[in-house]
């Protein structure tokens, strides 16, 4: 029926549509209204009902034209709807009929009036009841009308039409349904039929009047048509030939056909719509203009309610017909005639087109009732009732029961009773109906087949979704913040792999406890006595050593022998070899011996300390009456055989005895011949000397005789000679070597021997610890000891966990055993996704409340493969140095105490206690160590792609070898059952197809990878030198990192690029694997160990570079602020001071926009002062023996003609001639910089390692001319420059700086042959003029253009530190920072070699100087410190930021930055009790450093600690420019003083206003442990190196000047070499401080006719070559002259741990003419 | 002895629900590949364009190559992620595409996909974030099972790669 609700839809519209028009389109209807009110004969209110007539009129045009649509549509519509239209019509003739027939019998009125609402039958009843008497006057009203309508209505034709077909109609569907009404409408109420009566015949006069309505449409519907659009026919257009002819008869034109259908179309829609109306029209007696209102008016709601009740009475009804109705429906027979019925419909319908107005819609249901009975005409509900079979089976049929024949039926499913019959009847039905087919759905025992049972016999699996392979798997994640850094094992918190680690905490041991009784004290050492002892026991040294004597001596006696037997059959070679193996067996009998007693000393002296203690504990236990412990030592006596000791005592003193002599008389016998040789000698002289003696008496009697003179000159030689002999030293008479003294050999013997060896006859001692002894029970001790039993017992241990600094978990609280162990035995899993960085215990021990930390130890990350499984606990010792009072019955820790009852002995125990832990990674259920994968490449993101993936993992070359592989598999852990690995597995499968154990197969295959489809080889591709470069130049190696310009083909590569990488690879691979027989053995640990630090911050440095934070991507400059903005325009106003030009801020350049060869170092040299004069000026009179070119030249003569060289990378750039010691030069030098590789990044620059030297020479002009004649018209004149000081900057200082500017000293030597210091030569001493005045210089350098300077590296890094402290210190920091504008140096936290953060306080602790320092002043210490060759931060870790080493690191290393020297010096000051501190500041040129400050006597000095210097605080020379902070072990302190400046600064530190210290009373100290060594334990320098070494730089040198001057020959003056010689180990003894002027003279007093230069240098020894360039930058060499000679002295002095002094003393000098 | 010279950018992402990007990005190589120079992985930054409907990136890839085979020509993968106004990042889709093996200028748009999960994961991720990735990311670029997975589609990263081939004429390899 989708055709019906399109038209549905449309009706919608057009109705409306129509009804507008109707209004519009009738104005002749209106016209005639007020006719038909005229005509209206009703007494009242006639105009009201004008109107309401109105609105009937065209609620009855449209019913008409419905009525018409429905009587056009009927033939084509189901026959039943024509079957009812039709009974309609007739019933609606009978009760026309009746009602005619009741209103005259009866003057009732039934219809209810109000009609507003629908009443149900009950109410209606009474109403209509009630409203009877008013209905009648209605009734008679409404047949007026109907009257008048008929006579208006009268005048068309076709009205007339109607009736018959009506009539006609009458006849057949009158005798069906009288019958059945009969009994129905027969009791149910007379009411109702009148009703129904009356409402019929209302509704014929309605229908006559739409019929006249409708003719007055026709007329209208030209104009409609005009409106209307054709193209709304729909396929009811096709049913125009059908339903039109009738009207094409009738209407004749063409266009009119369409119009007539379209209007069909139209009224049936119409009906569609009103036939629900008619329906209900039924109940309703209303008059005809309020029924007529209401129907207008509500309309849809009307219509909804009434088919509501309209089912409801259909069910009831039902259920009353149900048995009776029902049964006589499908019995009777009425149905087969039926469509008999029906055809005389069809064709009536035709007609009915054709005269219309005839067809009256009357024969509508009029009753709901009817109609219901008539739907159940029309439906078929099938009962439920059952049907006998032989119905169902069919009568032709005999019914069988397989069942009850003996078939299986099998059991069919279950299904209602109800239901099947239901489903059989409407089966019969069909077959009623005659489609036999249906039959074939009953079985032949006539019930519905059905299968046996629906169900599957076998039970098969429903269709599943397929698994997941695994390698699919998905992994929800929620959506995290990742933290992006190394910290976490897969770089999240919630990290893919299970990672744990076990630690297992045993217990805990007090080897010392403040709680521990003396007893227990003495116990403890008596049981450590007693470990030792055992030990000793085991090894049996001693008995050890006898026999190896034993053994030696007599093998040496059987060389001996064999040497004496065969002495003629050896030739001299053998006899020699043998004589040697004799002497070897000697000395090792000697060595052993020695070794021997040794450890029979050690051994004695242990039986000894064990007796004594054990007397000790027992005389303890005596003296307070109780047993405190366990501890029992049992001695067991062995008595020895008193004679057999004696003798074998006797023997072995013998047979030392012997030995000694006989080594003695070796020696004597050696002696002995070099005795006698001396004497011989000493008794020549005597004897020449006697003769001599003689003759000079002779000659003396002679000339007193007045000899001739003849012989004389003989004589004179003769007595010349004799002179001599005789002013010869006498010789000393040799000693006579001295015999064997066999008692005092004896008696020294025997005294060792009582000493260390039982005496004969004392019994052997056996000991035996046992803890047997009873102790005594609590109650019984004294009161003391009773509360420290209770005190052990409330004393709680336990333990904290610490993983990476974080507390992850602690034991229970136990308490103290009485024997002070405390035992968890338990095991702490911990599962971690962070590295592991440290894992630490804390003991804590806490009476009471609160507890004390007593000590953090650290534990070792444990190895990969120590597991759970396999780990064993381990001891851990630990002591805390926290001091414990001793009360009652306890020692205490750290307390004084003495044992027993003599006050003699002090003791001091310190708490201290084994651990006993185990810390090991866990195992999982499958036996798989819960280890993280490998640090390498932790924090990229396919890390773990490769583990999944193995091959991936080791790449093709590890396939290749499958040796290679399997290592690689067993070192990988690789599940061999993971079916990822299966290719593997079966790679490696060895014989036999064991996959336990996976090796290789012993045979090789072809083309494991396809091999001939490589272009080349692995091993070509490894060697490719071109590809080698590229990728170490990526990897940042050193000298390839800045390697510019790999050139496009191997050929070009130059060949010797590796050289010096490989050697360089190749000294590390050295260093590393064996510690060489080097001369410079000790320097060579040094070597390697600062190599060892070097290549492990390099790599923890790298790693931290290569993490880029936010600032390191994004670059913002800051904005400028208000107070900025400020200043600035404060600047403007500013007064100008032309005279003082303001330096300008040059913009920094980066380093990619510089090419190179643009970049200079500016050198503005501006003055020098207190430059040395030449002796000669200064000391004219004073002494003779002066070169003298005063007599000739004395107006010419000047002091000093000084001027400043500048040297650089090579290039030498001076300055012009100043005069005089204070001359100003205002210079600007420029040298010319280049980078290494051209690469001008900050990563390069800071590690080139050249520095600018600023030399002082004095230019001396030697007149050089041959020929005195010529002097009138020729200068021949050379000029010689002489050094007089030197300057070094590194060329880092000033890259960090960016400029350096100020007064700086210039280091000369202490000794300047031929120079003074003016102010040392005017006027005396005290007036106050530092005597060691120095040459200053000052200066301003700068680089042009500036260069960007490397960014700090991120300072703060990962730390140990508490956090609260950090806290509070970075408050402190800032807090002090932003008072002072130019920042002061504050130092909280510095970054040690671990790149860990650490507090600086920590760095501090008294340490141990050297022993031979020990009562010496503080400046040796000083000298010492400073000796130790100063590198600084950047040349040893290049590209890093300042890494603080502790003192033993920095001497193992031998060499470090100002903050090492200055913490050593400080913690060798703290050590000697001077207190010290170390200064944070700023100082030129170093920049930001570190100075120490001491305080002796109120009296502050400031220490340079690179150069071992000391100056007053007062003292304005001191490079230290200003003062940030100082720092010692327990505090820092900032100073907060307006100025910074040394000079102007307060020292004392308590006085809150100049110092604010970080830990004060507010801030507690949380009692910062030193990460210093507690002492320092100092290595002796070899001697013979130290002469070697001395011997080696002079052979250098020497050689070294020649090469320089290799035009001109150089002479070495060795006398003066060595008078040179002599005063340097003087000078080194000063200090190299003071000038001793003695050794000047001396010089003087030696060369006086010789004009010597020269001065000594000083520095400390890392290498040759340093030396060497030092000397070279002098330009002592630079005389290019024949004449000169050099002197040369080198001196090495050695102070312990190789720190060496090396001094050289260089000297030209040039021979007066 | 061939070298692979890959000097490019992943210039940007286009077509994802949201923007706030990053992309993660690696190169995988058969064995016969060795890296001369460069970083074989890395990440680029978030970018949230305001007025855009792409993210750039602009993050540079340099890498060189020497090869001794041809076997397993490099390709570049991709993890595309988004960083939502809480910061937290989700996985936002997988892709990978070859470097081409012709020299010169290329622009590459490498389709991205993540695997949708189950209907709870789903709804879990409309609410919370999130969402499921592949337990082995190698899949990303190993076809063999890619195929199994349920993904939605996510939108497309842009590159521009250039790429400078050498020796292989010497090996008889035309590009």
């Amino acid at each position: 029926m989708t055709s019906n609700a399109r038209r549905k839809r449309k009706d919608e519209r057009l109705v409306q549509s129509e009804d507008e028009e109707e209004g519009i389109s009738n104005p002749s209807m209106e016209g005639d209204l007020p006719e038909m009110t005229g005509t209206d004969s009703s007494p009242e209110m006639e105009a009201a009902e004008a109107d309401a007539l109105v609105k009937t009129l065209k609620t009855k045009r449209r019913k008409k034209k419905k009525e018409l649509a429905d009587e056009v549509i009927s033939p084509k519509d189901d026959l039943a709807r024509q079957l009812k239209e039709a009974k309609r019509k007739s019933q609606q003739k009978i009760e026309d009929a009746e009602r005619e027939e009741m209103e005259e019998s009866a003057p009732m009125s039934v219809v209810a009036d109000d009609g507003t609402l629908p009443m149900p039958e009950e109410e209606e009843r009474e109403s209509v009841l009630e409203e009877a008497e008013g209905e009648e006057v209605r009734r008679l009203r409404k047949k007026k009308e109907e009257t008048e309508e008929t006579l208006i209505e009268g005048p068309p034709g076709e009205e007339e039409e109607t009736p018959p077909p009506r009539e006609e109609e009458e006849p057949p569907a009158k005798p069906p349904s009288p019958v059945p009404k009969e009994p129905s409408d027969e009791m149910p109420s007379k009411s109702l039929s009148i009703k129904e009566k009356m409402r019929m015949r209302m509704e014929k006069a309605k229908e006559e009047a739409l019929s006249e309505v409708k003719e007055e449409e026709k007329e209208s519907r030209k104009e409609r048509r005009l409106q209307r659009d054709k193209k709304q026919t729909t396929r009811f257009d096709e049913t125009k030939p059908y339903i039109g002819s009738p009207h094409a008869s009738f209407e004749i034109d063409e266009n009119e056909l369409d119009r007539i259908t379209e209007e069909k179309r139209l009224q049936r829609l119409e009906r569609r719509k009103k036939m629900p109306a008619k329906g209900r029209e039924g109940f309703q007696m209303p008059t005809a203009e309020e029924a007529f209102d209401f129907f207008t008016r509500e309309w849809k709601d009307e219509e909804k309610e009434e088919v509501e009740e309209g089912v409801e009475k259909a069910e009831t009804e039902k259920a009353e017909k149900k048995e009776g109705e029902e049964a006589a429906e499908q019995e009777g027979a009425p149905k087969p005639d039926k469509p008999e019925d029906e055809q005389p419909l069809i064709t009536q319908d035709d007609e009915m087109v054709s005269d219309l107005p005839t067809m009256m819609c009357a024969a509508y249901t009029p009753d709901i009732n009817e109609q219901i009975k008539k739907e159940g005409e029309i439906y078929f509900v099938p009962s439920a009732a059952e049907i006998p079979a032989t119905q169902k089976v069919g009568a032709d049929f005999e019914v069988r029961r397989l069942e009850d024949e003996g078939f299986y039926v099998g059991k069919r499913p279950s299904a209602g009773s109800r239901n099947q019959n239901r489903m059989e009847h409407r089966l019969l039905k069909e077959i009623e109906k005659g489609r036999e087919s249906s039959r074939a759905w009953f079985g032949e025992d006539g019930s519905l087949l059905a299968l046996p049972d629906p169900l599957r016999s076998l039970p098969s699996r429903p269709p599943m979704p397929e698994e997941v392979e695994p390698v699919l798997k998905l992994d929800y994640k929620k959506a995290v913040i990742r933290e992006f850094d190394s910290r976490y094992i897969d770089g999240t918190t919630e990290g893919i792999g299970h990672y744990q680690l076990d630690v297992d905490l045993n217990q805990v041991f007090f080897t010392h406890h403040h709680l521990y009784s003396k007893e227990h004290a003495l116990a403890q050492k008596l049981t450590s006595l007693y470990e030792q002892y055992v030990i000793r026991e085991r090894k049996n040294m001693t008995a050890y050593l006898g026999e190896k004597l034993k053994a030696l001596k007599n093998s040496a006696l059987h060389l001996q022998d064999h040497i004496a037997a065969h002495k003629s059959e050896y030739n001299l070679t053998d006899r020699s070899n043998y004589d040697r193996r004799l002497q070897d067996y000697r000395a090792e009998i000697i060595q052993t011996r020695q070794q021997r007693d040794r450890e029979e000393k050690t051994d004695r002296t242990l039986l000894r300390h064990i007796l004594a203690t054990w007397k000790a504990i027992k005389k303890e236990r005596e003296l307070q009456t109780f047993t405190n412990t366990p501890v029992k030592l049992q001695i067991r006596k062995e008595d020895g055989n008193k004679v057999e000791d004696e003798r074998v005592w006797k023997q072995e003193v013998l047979a030392e005895i012997e030995e000694l002599r006989d080594e003695h008389e070796r020696e004597y016998r050696r002696n002995m011949l070099t005795y006698e040789e001396e004497m011989k000698r000493y008794q020549n002289q005597i004897q020449a000397k006697a003769e001599a003696q003689k003759r000079v008496d002779k000659r003396r009697k002679k000339i007193g005789s007045k000899q001739s003179i003849r012989s004389g000159a003989e004589d004179d030689e003769q007595h010349e000679k004799d002179l001599e002999l005789l002013s010869e030293a006498d010789l000393t008479p040799p000693d006579e070597p001295s015999h064997f003294d066999d008692a005092t050999v004896r008696e020294s013997v025997e005294k060792k021997a009582r000493e260390n060896r039982r005496r004969p006859g004392e019994p052997k001692l056996h000991l035996e610890l046992s803890n047997t002894a009873t102790i005594t029970p609590t109650q019984n001790c004294n009161l003391d000891e009773q509360r420290r039993r209770a005190d052990v017992s409330k004393c709680m241990i336990f333990v904290k966990i610490l993983f990476n600094n974080k507390e992850v978990s602690r034991t229970n609280m136990k308490p103290l055993s009485q024997d002070f162990k405390v035992s968890y035995g338990q095991i702490y899993s911990m599962k971690i996704v962070q590295w592991p960085e440290s894992i630490a215990f804390q003991v804590h021990e806490s009476i009471g409340l609160g507890s004390t930390l007593v000590a953090e130890l650290c534990a070792p990350i444990p190895d990969t493969s120590v597991t759970s499984v396999s780990v064993q606990l381990e001891d851990l010792e630990f002591s805390s140095d926290r001091k414990e009072k001793l009360n009652r019955a306890a020692v205490g820790s750290g307390m004084p105490f003495t044992y027993g009852s003599d006050n003699s002995q002090l003791e001091i125990l310190m708490t201290t206690g084994i651990l006993t832990y185990s810390v090991a990674w866990a195992v999982d259920e499958h036996g798989q160590a819960l280890v993280p994968p490998a640090l390498v490449n932790a924090n990229t993101m396919f890390t773990h792609m490769k583990k999944m993936d193995p091959l991936a993992a080791i790449g093709a070359a590890g396939v290749m070898d499958l040796k290679k592989l399997a290592d690689w598999f067993a070192s990988s852990h690789l599940d061999p059952n993971d079916p990822s690995n299966a290719d593997i597995v079966y790679l490696l499968r060895g014989k036999g197809g064991d996959t336990s154990h996976l090796t290789p197969a012993e045979y090789f295959r072809l083309e494991q990878l396809m091999v001939e489809f490589d272009f080349v080889t692995q091993q070509e591709l490894e060697e490719n030198k071109r590809f080698r470069l590229i990728q170490l130049r990526d990897e940042e190696v050193q000298e390839f990192k800045n390697y510019k310009m790999v050139p496009a083909h191997e050929r070009e590569v130059p060949r010797d690029v590796f050289t010096e990488y490989e050697r360089k690879k190749r000294e590390e691979q050295r260093l590393k694997s064996e510690g060489d027989h080097d001369i410079e053995t000790q320097r060579m640990a040094v070597k390697r160990y600062r190599q060892k630090i070097r290549d492990q911050v390099m790599r923890r440095f790298r790693r931290q570079a290569h993490m880029k934070n936010w600032e390191d991507m994004v670059k913002e400059d800051m904005v400028p602020n208000i107070a900025l903005l400020g200043t600035s325009l404060m600047k403007v106003f500013a007064r100008r001071t032309p005279l003082k030009p303001q330096r300008k801020k040059q913009k920094k350049v980066v380093a990619q926009s510089i090419k190179g060869d643009e970049v200079r170092i500016i050198v503005n040299i501006s003055r020098a002062q207190n430059v040395p004069v030449r002796l000669s000026a200064a000391m004219q009179a004073g002494s003779g023996a002066v070169t003298s070119r005063q007599d000739t030249r004395p107006l010419e003569q000047t002091m000093v003609r000084p001027f400043v060289e500048v040297m650089f990378q090579h290039h030498c750039i001076r300055t012009s001639v100043g005069d005089g010691s204070n001359p100003s030069f205002n210079e600007e030098l420029e040298v010319p910089f280049r980078a290494p590789f051209d690469d001008y990044s900050p990563g390069n620059l800071q590690t080139v390692p050249d520095a600018v030297f600023l030399n002082i020479f004095d230019e001396v002009v030697v007149d050089i001319q041959e020929d005195d004649r010529e002097r009138g018209r020729m200068v021949h004149q050379r000029i010689e420059k002489k050094w007089l000081g030197s300057l070094k900057i590194p060329f880092t200082t000033i890259y960090f700086n960016g400029k350096i500017d100020g007064t700086f000293r210039v280091n000369a030597p202490p000794v300047l042959l031929g120079y003074v210091y003016e102010g040392l030569s005017h006027g005396p001493d005290d007036i106050g003029i530092n005597k060691d005045l120095k040459t200053l210089l000052g200066l301003f350098i700068s680089i042009q253009p500036p260069l960007t300077q490397p960014e700090p590296v991120k300072e703060r890094f990962s730390t140990n530190e508490d956090e609260a402290t950090m806290v509070q210190a970075d408050q402190w920091k800032e807090q002090i920072s932003s008072r002072f504008t130019p920042k002061r140096e504050l130092k909280t936290f510095v970054t040690d070699v671990n790149f860990k953060s650490v507090f600086i306080t920590r760095y501090f602790r008294p340490i141990n100087p050297p022993d031979e320092f020990t009562g010496k002043g503080p400046e040796l210490v000083a000298r010492y410190v400073s000796l130790i060759p100063f590198v600084p931060d950047a040349a040893i870790f290049p590209g890093l930021c300042d890494i603080w080493n502790t003192c033993d690191q920095f001497l193992a290393m031998l060499s470090g930055d100002e903050e090492e020297h200055a913490i050593l010096l400080v913690n060798y000051f703290l050590h000697m009790g001077i207190k010290a501190w170390l200064i944070c500041g700023n100082a030129i040129p170093e920049g930001p450093t570190a100075y120490v400050l001491t305080e002796e006597a109120n009296v502050h000095y400031i220490w340079n600690p690179s150069s071992g210097e000391r100056f007053r605080t007062n003292d304005a020379t001191c490079p230290l420019r200003s003062i940030g902070c100082i720092v010692n072990n327990e505090n820092i302190w900032a100073n907060i003083q307006p100025y910074d400046k040394p000079d102007q600064m307060m020292y004392s530190l308590t006085e809150t206003s100049c110092w604010e210290p970080l830990f004060n009373n507010s801030r507690r100290n949380p009692g910062l442990q030193s990460i210093q060594p507690e002492r320092l334990y100092y290595l002796q320098t070899d001697k013979d190196f130290v002469t070697e070494l001395q011997e080696k730089i002079q052979h250098v040198l020497k050689n070294k000047v020649m090469d320089w001057r290799s035009r001109y020959i150089t002479r070495w003056n060795r006398h003066c070499s060595q008078i040179m010689r002599k005063t340097l180990p003087l000078l080194e003894e000063s200090l190299g401080k003071s000038v001793d002027q003695d050794h000047i003279k001396e010089l003087e007093a030696s060369f006086s006719s010789y004009k010597v230069s020269g001065f000594p240098i000083n520095m400390p020894f890392t290498e040759v070559d340093p030396i060497v360039e030092t000397v070279y930058a002098t330009g002592v060499h630079g005389h290019e002259s024949n004449e000169i000679e050099f002197a040369l002295a080198v001196y090495v002095h050695p102070y312990p741990n190789s720190v060496l002094s090396v001094w050289v003393y260089v000297a030209s000098l040039m021979k007066n003419r | 002895m061939a070298e692979v010279h890959i000097i490019g950018q992943i210039y940007g992402a286009t077509g994802f629900p949201e923007h706030s990007l990053f992309c993660k990005w690696g190169i995988h190589t058969g064995g016969a590949w060795k890296i001369l120079a460069g970083e074989r992985e890395g990440q680029s930054q978030v970018d949230n364009p305001v007025n855009h409907e792409a993210a750039f990136f602009a993050h540079p890839i340099d890498i060189h190559f020497a090869t001794k085979g041809l076997q397993g020509w490099p390709k570049l993968h991709f993890q595309v992620w988004h960083q939502d106004s809480f910061g937290r990042n989700e996985l936002y889709g997988y892709g990978f595409c070859h470097v081409p093996t012709s020299p010169g200028q290329h622009t590459i748009e490498c389709p991205t996909w993540r695997p949708s999960g189950t209907y709870r994961e789903q709804v879990t991720q409309s609410f919370l974030g999130g969402g499921p990735q592949l337990k082995n990311p190698d899949l990303i670029y190993s076809s063999a099972l890619r195929c199994k997975l349920t993904t939605v589609a996510m939108g497309t990263v842009h590159l521009k790669l250039g790429v400078i081939l050498r020796n292989f004429d010497k090996f008889g390899i035309e590009c």
